[in-house]
């Protein structure tokens, strides 16, 4: 680098270097990583190699493929798309002001028929649509430290614009706490209720450490009937498990969340009655909503995408490890072929 | 360009003495110095002799160094975006573009400041050296940077100079003193300086300090070998010349202490003013970076444009639960479509900065770093143990661009042919002398069918570097017995007197060294010992030569000539001359020169003589000899004082000295008598023939430059296996009969009219030739020579299109006779012309302006100046080092640096894409998918240092196979591995890797993936996202390794560690300050879930499932030439780099190949009498015959000066 500034070596004859070295060698001293002969393994992507590589993949993928593809069919599970039907046909063309309307009757009964045996524990969601919970704007409308720590429940600088209601602040505030889902689910199966346990819905990481204990909702949403829920206010924040489960927000704007969990089995053809309060506008957005009941595998839910993703990879790789081999058989290149080298392809060109 | 245009420039006036940007100096024109008095000298408040290199001192260092930072528009961008993301539009914290952005500054800053402080403490130690000044009457030592201006100081033995000083006094005997310049111009053969008699005294404390000596002189100047002024003691006024002026940088040698006067100090010393700064230069390869970065950038502003657009379509009221009320912020209010677009833009360019790589500049330069100062300067194979010279890389701009290079130029002397002269034949008195046959001569003989059967030596025989002659009839005194011994004693008596030559070591004839400037003279007196006329010790007034006529009778006579004028070598004189008074008071001129200038300047008589002379000069040139006459006059004493008055006065003149001397000169070189010619053979380097053999297989176009006259340019191409008979040649040469003919007539325009019109003839009759050649692929290849005279015009704008079609479809081209401004020129032609990547090697100084000029420039570290290796950017000890440097290193440079290129290209498309898709699902509103540490550490930790190792160790095939299959560097020269289709691939794998990455991941996370029911929100998705894209990014990397070392494993493994060790880390711990709790235990919550796991193997797979596939078909149905020969050596045992060398070696030597190459020179014996004589000078001699303007360069004046500096005796 010195080497760039003549003007210093050449003004630097003084230093003590200059003087001697003459008579030294400067013969590099010898190392593997000077002389670039650090030892080193060269894989070579020969036929059998290649073909291989590709057998060993659709080995080892389509028996995880089988195995989550079952697993996935195991999974019992009920979708009931209800946003429409439980809409009166009157107003059908005009949900929105049905669900804006505080007069309305908002219930609604659904009867769901058990396709197959389902173990218990058996989970409810909702399921949303169209609904962006991922929005920049409604991620952040939260406040970590409010909702965490009683001491701090006047930080709201991030919760605009659902921060402080008459001038006091808001607890839980922001978007995504004032806008929580409120439908409400009741089941019976032959007139008996089917009881629903809301305790353990939310993971515990989030209710241990992220909802402070000794938070009380405090001035939040009276529960009119656009937007969301209301809160009791006598109930600790780490113990409002749909709130915590709701502000965990979701990857995509079609997300189910969870809602509760059945735990009793439900035996093939057995008929469940569902009188739900459609409380939650999604009519504004056009928002779908489902009622989801599904028992678990060792995978977790029912959904075929792995079980296919790794039968379709490693039946390519089969397939490719085939048509390598057929290739190869067919025409094979010699490995290491001199013919192939460009100039002795064609001597003339250049 | 400045002298581009040669049309133009001939209106420029012709400089002959070249000046120097600063030489002259401004008002006032004088610099007085009071020696030996510091308080007078106060008052013009001259400069300290402290020096400093340094580019920041530490106030200035953060100020500048961070402008210096910042004139890169990559760090001007992420400033920008740093800006951006610290305002409310940012979806991300301010930390992820900080943090890598300060990062890379940062290490940036690191390297600048160590690289500045290496200066600092080199000037230190420099500055704080002791030197002995004279105060109160005493020497006491002080540090030189305590030096002043008119200081008196002594200098002992090999000690340096510290300043600019004046020569007073000398240990030796005549006030006489030797120094060393090597670090001026890296001549290593000591040279005299005297000092003015008046001063000789002045060596004790006690007489120095009466010294009061008043210096008027120049102002500072970087001209090296210059000095003007005047010495006023005891109201006496003594002319001053360089011969008094010892330089800083310069060492005292032979010489106990010397005393002198400070003049120059510090930074207004001539070396000082002369650092030269190498202009940077960047690499095509780095360039099309550029562009590559440019794409990026046009990708970045369409992504953000699409988001913003959809944005802008996308924001609604409707949307209620984003509480998008009257008040909104303007960046969501959807009655401000506009403005929402605009914003979200800004808010993109932050979320997308990352497709910008940012640590790639900072990765290629230390990838670059280690591989120019560990792998180059350290290669045993470029390490040449003669001159103990390793290879030096000057600059790590430019690895990449050994790798590419498709046209060299090399110059002639010193690079292809080994600047070594050996005496061989001569001719005197009529009679060719020397039995030796060169190997040119050899090769014309057998093709003529003689048999050449190996010439026993004779037992009188004697051989020594630089004296290679055999013939009985001279040796060992054996000359007395022949009938001219008179006419052979005159010409052993000129090559032993009429010289500069200085004698070194011991007095006896084996052990004594002779230090010439040029290896010519230093053959030529060489030659005159072996022939019994010792040259043994010079003063400067006399000359000893030590004769021993006839040497078995013991007849040992020392005689001392007393010289009287020495009449300097220079371009335009051609010739050298020396008058001498014998010991018997007969006066003489002894003069050598070109066979053209002796032969004007010879008296009448003597025809036959001269005839039978000429003969004998034109056999030496054909077989590839460099001649010089020598040639005496007697002079009679009343004509010669007459004349000394003349050059007393022209030399003592202040103006145009050089001019006058010349003219004085004149005078009294004529009416010479004729004694004979010199031939000395010019050597080749090892291994050039069959390295350019090698190199031309790796399909590099190897183009000659050399100032040397055609035939002996021919001779050497075709020596060098440049031109053979089986190519055809097209020979553009001036010397036609037609053109002598208008130039006998002597009008300019004329000449220059009717040579403009010949060459365009020549040049459109060879075109019209040419394409029957090459258009056919099995015709003979082309070759062109041409001369600098036609150069010159063919040069011109308007013949400069055809010259260039047809010197690209030659194989090779040789231009004789040309000026370093024409080779500067004929390599910018090809550069900018033909657009392809050119280098240079040289080794002298007329190379230097080529050097720059192409795209490399190497330097040969060898026996002539530095200059030609300071102006380089490499530089090698030989010429076959070439096929080193280019084919191995420069290969590996080239096809690493573009490995990183792309995977850096790969790896930042892949990860900002994942982001982009997620920008669909979220409404377009710019959330980020990753956490923001994710975000920030992805460039500069998780995937930083894998590919720094593929930089550096990327192996494809050994060394020894490069230079096998030298072919294979065409793949290079095509530019195989940075094209546009390459860049598409990448992209192709980017985008299809972040589409796996994104939705496989939200696809399979759309329905619980937990046993107890519960979902995964966005931190536990985007975290899930992130190690699948960390680990395939890594692993991608191990695909593209053709060689897999350990570190590569430790790199790639340890990222991936990293990445884990980091998120267990930072999932486990909640600080308030810097985050959202976002992503509080998601790695444990992710890590219990089997589906975890199951999505970790798939994605990888699945990405680069296609990339294997890609590579399994290219190597199968497409393979690279490498990977050919990777299969053909496949089970080759790892070789060592000592057995590559032996391998080599076994496969043809040097010396057979080229007497191979040498039996197929050409049948005609050409007419040129081949005068050749180091003359570092002619440059400037061309220059003033083309009325060229010339170029103000240092090392020219350099060079003509240190002509003239050495031991000039009075």
């Amino acid at each position: 680098m010195s080497s760039n500034t003549p003007s210093s070596s050449a003004g630097g004859v003084g230093s003590a270097d200059s003087a001697a070295p003459r008579r030294n060698s400067k013969r590099p001293k010898y190392s593997k990583f000077t002389q670039q002969e650090l030892p080193a393994c060269k894989p070579i992507l020969t036929p059998r190699w290649v073909i291989s590589a590709f057998m060993l993949v659709s080995i080892v993928f389509i028996p995880i493929g089988v195995v989550s593809l079952f697993a996935s069919r195991d999974v019992v599970e009920i979708v009931d798309r209800y946003e429409t039907a439980c809409v009166p046909e009157n107003f059908r063309n005009d949900k929105v002001s049905f669900i804006q309307s505080p007069s309305t009757n908002k219930s609604c009964t659904r009867r769901l028929t058990v396709p197959k045996r389902m173990k218990q524990p058996i989970y409810v969601y909702y399921q949303l649509d169209n609904f962006y919970q991922n929005h920049r704007r409604y991620v952040k409308s939260r406040s970590d430290s409010q909702l965490k720590d009683n001491s701090s429940w006047d930080d709201i600088s991030s919760c605009k614009p659902e921060d402080d209601a008459n001038g006091l602040p808001i607890v839980p505030c922001g978007l995504i706490a004032w806008s929580l889902f409120n439908d409400t689910y009741n089941f019976s199966l032959n007139n008996q209720q089917l009881v629903v346990n809301k305790r353990g819905i939310s993971w515990k990481s989030d209710r241990d450490s992220k909802f402070g204990s000794d938070v009380f909702p405090r001035n939040f949403q009276n529960g009119s009937l656009i937007g969301g829920k209301s809160l009791d206010p006598t109930v600790r924040l780490s113990e409002q498990e749909d709130l915590i489960v709701w502000m965990r927000t979701a990857a995509l704007p079609t997300f189910r969340k969870l809602y509760g969990k059945i735990e009793r089995d439900l035996q093939p053809n057995e008929v469940i009655h569902v009188t739900l309060e459609n409380n939650y506008n999604t009519y504004s957005f056009n928002g779908k909503k489902r009622l989801v009941l599904s028992t678990t595998s060792w995978l977790g839910g029912k959904n075929d995408f792995l079980g296919i993703a790794y039968l379709t990879v490693g039946g390519l790789c089969f397939f490719l490890a085939l048509s390598f081999t057929v290739v190869y058989l067919v025409k094979p290149r010699r490995l290491g072929d001199p013919s192939y080298l460009s100039w002795n392809r064609n001597p003339g060109g250049h | 360009m400045s002298g581009w245009e040669p049309g133009s420039s001939s209106l420029k006036t012709p400089s002959r003495t070249v000046t120097l940007g600063r030489v002259q100096p401004q008002t006032p024109a004088l610099r007085t110095i009071f020696c030996n008095d510091r308080d007078s000298n106060f008052a013009h408040r001259y400069k300290g002799n402290s020096i400093s290199t340094t580019k920041y001192n530490i106030f200035t260092f953060l100020p500048k160094g961070l402008y210096e930072q910042f004139r890169r528009v990559a760090n001007l961008y992420f400033l920008m975006v740093s800006i951006l993301s610290a305002t409310p539009y940012s979806p991300v914290n301010p930390v992820t573009n900080m943090v890598p952005f300060s990062l890379v500054l940062l290490f940036s800053l690191i390297k600048e400041a160590f690289e500045d402080w290496q200066r600092f403490q080199n000037d230190n130690s420099i500055n704080n050296t002791p030197v002995d000044v004279l105060q109160a009457q005493g020497w006491e030592t002080l540090q030189w940077k305590k030096l002043q201006v008119g200081d008196i100081i002594r200098v002992k033995q090999d000690g340096f100079f510290p300043a600019d000083i004046l020569l007073l006094a000398s240990t030796n005997a005549d006030g006489v003193c030797y120094i060393e310049t090597a670090n001026l111009d890296g001549e290593t053969n000591l040279k005299i300086r005297k000092a003015l008699e008046k001063t000789w005294d002045y060596l004790t404390p006690e007489k120095a300090c009466e010294f009061k000596g008043e210096v008027q002189c120049e102002q500072p100047n970087n001209s090296l070998y210059t000095f003007t002024g005047n010495l006023v003691i005891d109201n006496q006024t003594l002319p001053l010349s360089p011969n008094q002026i010892l330089l800083r940088g310069c060492s005292l040698k032979n010489t106990d202490f010397i005393v002198g006067a400070v003049i120059f100090t510090g930074h207004e010393t001539k070396v000082m003013m002369n650092s030269m700064n190498v202009p940077s230069k960047r690499s095509t390869l780095e360039r099309k970076l550029d562009k590559l970065i440019l794409a990026l950038f046009s990708t970045l502003f369409s992504m953000c444009l699409i988001g913003a657009m959809s944005s802008g379509i996308f924001i609604d009221r409707k949307y209620f639960y984003l509480g998008l009320g009257e008040t909104v912020e303007d960046q969501f209010n959807p009655s401000r479509r506009f403005m929402v677009i605009i914003l979200t833009m800004l808010t993109l360019l932050t979320l997308y900065s990352t497709l910008i790589p940012i640590s790639l500049y900072v990765s290629i330069e230390t990838i670059k770093f280690v591989q120019s100062s560990q792998f180059i300067n350290k290669d045993l194979n470029m390490y040449h143990a003669e001159t103990n010279t390793p290879a030096s890389a000057r600059t790590s701009n430019l690895n990449e661009e050994l790798g590419q290079v498709e046209y060299i130029f090399s110059d002639k002397t010193g690079t292809l042919t080994r600047n070594l002269m050996e005496f061989f034949k001569c001719s005197i008195g009529g009679e060719i002398y020397g039995t030796g046959m060169t190997e040119i001569e050899r090769g014309i003989a057998e093709r003529k069918g003689i048999k050449v059967q190996e010439v026993q030596t004779s037992t009188g025989s004697v051989r020594e570097k630089g004296f290679n002659f055999d013939d009985v009839r001279l040796m060992r005194g054996a000359w007395r017995n022949e009938p001219n011994h008179d006419a052979c004693k005159e010409f052993f008596r000129c090559l032993a007197i009429c010289h500069t030559v200085l004698p070194e070591g011991d007095m006896s004839p084996e052990k004594i060294k002779y230090q010439a400037a040029s290896p010519d003279e230093a053959a030529l007196v060489l030659a005159a010992k072996n022939f019994g006329f010792f040259f043994y010790r010079r003063t400067p007034t006399t000359i000893y030569v030590r004769e021993s006529h006839v040497e078995r009778m013991g007849k040992i006579q020392d005689v001392s000539y007393e010289i009287l004028n020495v009449l300097e070598f220079n371009s335009t004189r051609k010739r050298q001359s020396v008058v001498c008074r014998h010991p018997d008071g007969r006066l003489v001129l002894y003069c050598k020169g070109a066979d053209t200038v002796i032969y004007e300047r010879l008296g009448s008589g003597n025809d036959d003589l001269n005839k039978v002379t000429r003969d004998h000069l034109e056999q030496f040139g054909s077989a590839g000899l460099r001649t010089l006459c020598l040639a005496y006059r007697d002079l009679a004493s009343d004509l010669y004082e007459s004349w000394n008055e003349k050059f007393i006065k022209a030399k003592s003149s202040l103006r145009d000295r050089e001019k006058r001397l010349d003219e004085v000169a004149e005078l009294i070189e004529k009416e010479l008598i004729l004694i004979g010619a010199t031939a000395i053979e010019d050597k080749l380097q090892d291994g050039v023939p069959s390295c350019i053999q090698t190199l031309s297989r790796a399909g590099i176009k190897i183009w000659v430059l050399t100032g040397d006259k055609m035939e002996t340019a021919i001779n050497i191409a075709y020596a060098c296996n440049l031109l053979n008979n089986e190519m055809k040649q097209f020979i553009i040469s001036s010397e036609t009969d037609a053109i002598r003919e208008v130039e006998e007539r002597g009008d300019q325009a004329e000449i220059a009219l009717f040579i403009k019109e010949e060459v365009k003839n020549q040049l459109k009759q060879c075109l019209d030739e040419a394409p029957q050649y090459f258009c056919s692929p099995s015709g003979p290849k082309l070759g062109l020579v041409i001369d600098g005279k036609c150069l010159m015009y063919a040069l011109d704008p308007s013949l400069r299109v055809m010259l260039l079609t047809l010197s690209l479809n030659c194989a090779s081209v040789v231009c004789c006779r040309v000026s370093p401004l024409q080779k500067a020129q004929v390599t910018s032609l090809v550069k900018k012309g033909a657009r392809k990547i050119t280098l240079s090697i040289g080794d002298g100084a007329n190379d230097v302006s080529m050097i720059q000029a192409a795209h490399i420039g190497i330097g040969i570290s060898g026996l002539e100046g530095m200059q030609a290796v300071m102006a380089s950017d490499f530089a090698i000890a030989q010429f076959r080092f070439l096929e080193d440097l280019l084919l191995v290193h420069g290969r590996w440079a080239y096809i690493r640096l573009c490995k990183v290129v792309m995977y850096f290209f790969y790896k930042n498309l892949a990860f900002t894409l994942t982001q982009f898709w997620f920008t669909f699902n979220t409404g377009f509103s710019g959330q980020r998918f990753y956490d923001d540490w994710f975000q920030s550490l992805y460039n500069v930790i998780f995937t930083a240092l894998p590919v720094v190792f593929v930089g550096l160790f990327d192996k494809d095939i050994s060394p020894s196979l490069s230079k096998k299959y030298p072919e294979l560097y065409k793949e290079g020269v095509r530019n195989m591995f940075f094209k546009w289709s390459v860049v598409v691939v990448w992209a192709f794998f980017a985008v299809y890797h972040s589409l796996v990455f994104f939705y496989f991941i939200s696809a399979s996370s759309s329905t619980c993936r937990d046993r107890s029911g519960k979902m995964f929100g966005l931190w536990d998705v985007s975290t899930m996202a992130f190690t699948c894209v960390v680990v395939t990014i890594n692993l991608r990397l191990l695909m593209m390794c053709n060689s897999i070392t350990k570190w590569h494993c430790i790199s790639v493994g340890g990222s991936i560690l990293v990445w884990f060790v980091f998120i267990f880390l930072y999932s486990a711990i909640m600080t308030p300050l810097d985050r959202n709790d976002n992503m509080y235990w998601v790695i444990y919550i992710l890590m219990g879930t089997s589906y975890f796991y199951v999505t970790l193997l798939l994605v990888p797979v699945a990405a680069l499932l296609v990339d294997f596939l890609y590579l399994s078909v290219q190597r199968w149905f497409f393979p690279y030439d490498y990977q050919i020969v990777q299969e053909i050596h496949k089970d080759d045992i790892h070789s060592t780099g000592t057995s590559d060398l032996l391998e080599l070696k076994q496969q043809l030597t040097p010396d057979e190949a080229r007497s191979y190459e040498i039996s197929k020179l050409p049948k005609e014996v050409s007419k040129h009498t081949g005068f050749a004589f180091d003359s570092p000078g002619y440059e400037s001699f061309f220059a003033s015959q083309f009325s060229k303007y010339v170029p103000p360069k240092a090392w020219d004046v350099a060079r003509r000066a240190s002509m003239r500096s050495k031991a000039t005796p009075k």
